[in-house]
Parts: C-alpha cells; sequence; structure tokens
C-alpha cells in the first residue's frame, strides 16, 4: 500500500480538467493523470493511453469518461475500462481522495480491486 | 497574437528519391490574350482549363492569399479550415499562440486530415489509419510503427507547412513562395485604403458568426475584378436594390448616380473604388450614428473618412475583396474555371456595442449576405457571362476594357495612382499583373536537382 500524494486543493484542477503527476513524483513506473471528472469527483488513470503514445490528460473529459486527444478511444474514469475501439486494455486505476480542499492520490492503489 | 513570418518547420520536406514527372506541365503564354494598353481581354482567360491549372501555379502558389481573421483564433488548438487556390488548408494556433498553416492531407495516405469547417483540438489525427500530428505538425503518433524500416524517422513526415502567414491588421494572409515580397510591402499603399476599414477603432475589427459559402456559375476573375475596378454597374444592376435603398418616396437621386469619387490603381493588381460625395453613404443608421466622425477625421484624415470610408469596393489580388460600408469581407475560391466558391464573412468594429454589431450584421445580409438584394445582382452578371462562354465564337470576341485609359493620375489627395470612380484603371492594373506572374516561372518551377549518382 502506497502512500497519498497530496496533488494540491479541489480548486487547482478545473471541471472537465487534468493534471499530470510524473512518475518520478508518483513513485511508480507511470505518469499518472488526475481527473476532475463532470460529476464533480476526482479520478486517477496511467496517463499514457493504451492504445498508443497519447496522454490521456490532453484528452476530452465527457462526464465520467475520458476520450483519448489522438486516435478517440474511450476510458472509464472509474473503472479505466477501455470503451471502444481503437484501445481495447484497460487503464490501470489510482485512488483518489478528497480531504477537506485538498486532493490525495494513492498511486498503485487500484479502484477496481478495492 | 502572432504570426509565422517565416516557416519554423521544414516545409515542403525531403521527399527521399522521389522526383517529379520529367518535364513539367507545358505553359501557355498570355501576352496575346490580355491587351492592358488597348483595354482588350481574351475571354479564354475565363474558360480554358490550361490557364486555369497555370493560375493554380503561377499565381495562387506564389501570391498572398487570404485565409481567415485573427478573432476566429483564441486559444491554442483553435483552427479554421479553408484553401489557398485548390490547395486545403489547416489554419491553427499552436501552443505558443502562433497562427500557423499546413497542407490539410495527410503525409502518409493524403486523405484529408481535418474534416470539420472550424473548432478547437488537441491534435490532428487522421481518420484513414490513425497517423496523429500535433499543433506544430509534428507526426507524433504512428500506429504500428515497429513495422516502419529502421531509417523511417517521423521527423522526415511532419504536415507540409505553408512557409509564410503575416497579418494585416486582423487579417490573416499566407503565401506558399518562402522569399515571396513581404505582405506589408506587396500592398503597398492599398493599406491606406484597407485601413479604412480596418483601423476606425483603435481595438480593431473582429468577425461575427460564422463563414457563409455558397457557389456561383463563373470565373474567379470576374469576381476578383469587379470589385477591383467596377462602379459602373451600379447603376444599371442594382437599379432596383437602389430604389429600395433610397429614403422613401424621396425617388431616384442624381447625385448618387452621378456620385464623383476615385478608383485606386495598385500596381500590384490591387484596386478600391470609392465615392466621394457626402450622400453615397449607404449605412446601416446604427452603425451611421455610433461613429463619432470628428474623431474618425483625426484618426484616418479627411480623405479616408469621404472616400474609402464611404461606399466602396475593393480587391487585394488576387482573391480577396471587401466592402467597407456592408461590413463584408470575403474570398473568391476557385472551384475550376466555371465556378467559385465564395466565402464571407462578417466585419464589425470590435468596440461597437451588440446592438450596433448586430445592426451591421443585419445589414450586411440584407445588401451582401448570400440572398443580398446587391450580391444577387452581381452573381447573376458573372453566371450569365460564364454560362455562354463555351461557345466558340463567343469565346473569340474580345471584352473590352477600355473606359477612362490615360486617366491614372496622382491626384495630391490619395496614395498611389488613382482613377476616376467610372473607370476600367484598376481592371486593366489587375489583369496587366495577373499576366505578368502568368507569364513569369514561379518559386516552384526551378529545375529539380538530379538524384545522386547520374
Amino acid at each position: 500500500m502506497s502512500e497519498a500524494i497530496n496533488i494540491g486543493t479541489i480548486d487547482d484542477i478545473d471541471e472537465g480538467e487534468a493534471r499530470v503527476i510524473p512518475a518520478e513524483e508518483n513513485g511508480t513506473d507511470q505518469d499518472i493523470a488526475v481527473f476532475h471528472a463532470e460529476d464533480g469527483n476526482f479520478y486517477a488513470l496511467d496517463d499514457t493511453c493504451t492504445h498508443e503514445t497519447a496522454s490521456l490528460a490532453d484528452g476530452w473529459i465527457e462526464g465520467t469518461e475520458v476520450e483519448c486527444p489522438v486516435h478517440s478511444a474511450k476510458f472509464c474514469l472509474k473503472s479505466g475500462t477501455a470503451l471502444c475501439m481503437p484501445a481495447t486494455i484497460a487503464a490501470r486505476t489510482h485512488k483518489v481522495e478528497v480531504s477537506g480542499q485538498d486532493v490525495l492520490l494513492y498511486p498503485a492503489v487500484s479502484v477496481v480491486d478495492a | 497574437m502572432s504570426t509565422t513570418e517565416h516557416c519554423p518547420s521544414e516545409a515542403n520536406a525531403a521527399i527521399g528519391k522521389m522526383r517529379g514527372p520529367e518535364h513539367g506541365p507545358k505553359n501557355i503564354d498570355v501576352s496575346a490574350l490580355v491587351d492592358t494598353e488597348g483595354g482588350l481581354i481574351d475571354r479564354s482567360i475565363y474558360t480554358d482549363p490550361g490557364i486555369y491549372d497555370q493560375e493554380m501555379r503561377r499565381i495562387f502558389a506564389r501570391s498572398w492569399l487570404f485565409l481567415a481573421h485573427t478573432s476566429q483564433f483564441k486559444k491554442p488548438g483553435d483552427f479554421f479550415t479553408t484553401f489557398m487556390g485548390q490547395d486545403p488548408v489547416i489554419v491553427t494556433m499552436d501552443k505558443t499562440k502562433t497562427i500557423r498553416a499546413y497542407l490539410n492531407s495527410c503525409r502518409h495516405r493524403g486523405v484529408r486530415l481535418c474534416r470539420a469547417d472550424a473548432g478547437a483540438t488537441k491534435m490532428f489525427t487522421c481518420t484513414y489509419h490513425g497517423w496523429s500530428f500535433d499543433l506544430a505538425g509534428a507526426l507524433k503518433t504512428v500506429p504500428n510503427e515497429k513495422a516502419y524500416p529502421e531509417d523511417f524517422d517521423k521527423k522526415d513526415w511532419s504536415l507540409i507547412e505553408v512557409p509564410r502567414l503575416s497579418e494585416y491588421k486582423g487579417l490573416l494572409f499566407a503565401n506558399w513562395d518562402k522569399d515571396a515580397e513581404d505582405l506589408e510591402d506587396t500592398l503597398g499603399d492599398m493599406r491606406y485604403y484597407m485601413d479604412a476599414m480596418l483601423d476606425r477603432d483603435p481595438e480593431g475589427t473582429e468577425v461575427m458568426g460564422g463563414v457563409m459559402k455558397w457557389e456561383l456559375e463563373g470565373n474567379w476573375k470576374l469576381a476578383a475584378e469587379q470589385f477591383a475596378t467596377d462602379w459602373y454597374h451600379v447603376n444599371m444592376s442594382h437599379a432596383s436594390a437602389l430604389m429600395v435603398m433610397s429614403p422613401t418616396g424621396k425617388g431616384p437621386k442624381t447625385e448618387i448616380v452621378a456620385t464623383p469619387g476615385r478608383q485606386y490603381v495598385s500596381p500590384n493588381g490591387h484596386g478600391a473604388g470609392f465615392p466621394t460625395h457626402p450622400k453615397s453613404r449607404f449605412d446601416a443608421q446604427a452603425v451611421h450614428e455610433h461613429y463619432d466622425y470628428e474623431a474618425l477625421r483625426e484618426r484616418l484624415g479627411d480623405a479616408a473618412v469621404e472616400g474609402p470610408m464611404t461606399t466602396g469596393h475593393a480587391t487585394v489580388f488576387p482573391s480577396f475583396s471587401y466592402l467597407p460600408v456592408n461590413g463584408s469581407i470575403r474570398i473568391w475560391h476557385p472551384k475550376g474555371p466555371n465556378k467559385i466558391e465564395v466565402w464571407a464573412w462578417i466585419l464589425v468594429d470590435k468596440s461597437m456595442p451588440d446592438d450596433v454589431k448586430d445592426a451591421q450584421r443585419l445589414y450586411n445580409l440584407r445588401t451582401f449576405g448570400p440572398s443580398g438584394i446587391f450580391e444577387a445582382d452581381d452573381g447573376e452578371n458573372w453566371s450569365e457571362i460564364q454560362a455562354i462562354s463555351d461557345g466558340f465564337i463567343t469565346n473569340s470576341v474580345p471584352l473590352n476594357f477600355q473606359m477612362g485609359i490615360g486617366s491614372e493620375k496622382e491626384d495630391g489627395v490619395y496614395p498611389g495612382q488613382t482613377s476616376e470612380l467610372y473607370s476600367d484603371a484598376a481592371g486593366r492594373s489587375f489583369y496587366k499583373h495577373w499576366s505578368k506572374l502568368m507569364n513569369t516561372p514561379a518559386w516552384h518551377e526551378h529545375p529539380a536537382p538530379a538524384p545522386a549518382g547520374e
């Protein structure tokens, strides 16, 4: 169980936007994207699309889904599930908690198995 | 807001061992088709497919062409797709907020890369195989890249960038010739006439709403030339529209029909005509009342307010035209020798209150929108010329451009050479410049180097 990283306050990431926490800061081997979804909640996935090299944080957030900016694959922000072609592999999820005003990221703590 | 005065990326990247055809296309000597001294034009310049193809190579591939208005690009990723001649281009704002333009064709199999008219994006991804390019035109993603040979380098397959992109007071122009004369020098004295529309407001101008697009039968030059030089048609072609616009019950007015005015004749093929009689103004009332004419006289000078700011017409060679009072800017996209696609924007001063902008918009639509009462008259004329010009005998009878021969002079009031309002002078100059370019090899015609080993 990795420790939580305080990545800032809830006002630091606008709704519909995302921020990348680089691998060297999150302690895993992958950059992690933290999304402020349109349901008001925060979610985190590996930033790199499972299809080709692209940053999901640069993608389009719609509801609780993110669309890859390059080839339009869609992922569920809650479960990481690949929702459409050309992606077939789920994106790895990471737990996010909001504590007061702070957004806490738990790198490598899967939401799916929790 | 900045523009690429010079292309930051290597446009026209190496194409490996490929060379073009051994012999370039055959060029037509147009000197026997355009007699600007005598004021005669051979009709084949409007109909001949060979001449049209040569125009693509020697006019559109080397002239400053209007792309868009800077107000269409507010944040990185905003894009607009248009044409330079018949070449499709994407105009977009990159991450450094520089406006750049790229050939809208995937470097892989050539599909049109961006199919939307306008919008916002992070990447331009081809819908065929998924090659994906960033806002700087760099190829970022190639699906199944591992199957390409070792010497495959994505850097060699960036989008083809238009090497020159330049702004004049909100108007974006681009040129495929990297060594072209600067836009401002090409415009020359034309800038004074353009300023009467672009520089009325210290805040500048912006476009309203989307782009209106419509198709016409007709050669692109018929429209471009008319906007450069032709006030002559107004009293005949627009008689009914002028009656509609006249104050109710006042009847026809001699001062409108016989208005004095001047016509600017640019050596680079531009032209602008304008009445200089204050009664010749046909503004939207709300716009007229909005203007502080004393302040405008201080800002632009008396002559600009009394002349080019009035109900004028103008063309920037080759295919950009505008009407200051109607707030209409437009490009005549050539679509073959017989067809024009008109793309028209509504231009307003930025600091106009919203109700004044709306009055300008409605006035634009009523007069020179796609179904405007003046626009319809003009389109009908051009289409009627084109509809019959495939006749062999018809096409062998030259057209007359003799009005005002020898009338061009420096009048001490308006910059450059001007003629009378009723004159073909700017038309003759338009065709003189056209034929000079048509008979001069362009930048892309230098012989290709022979491949190594030969």
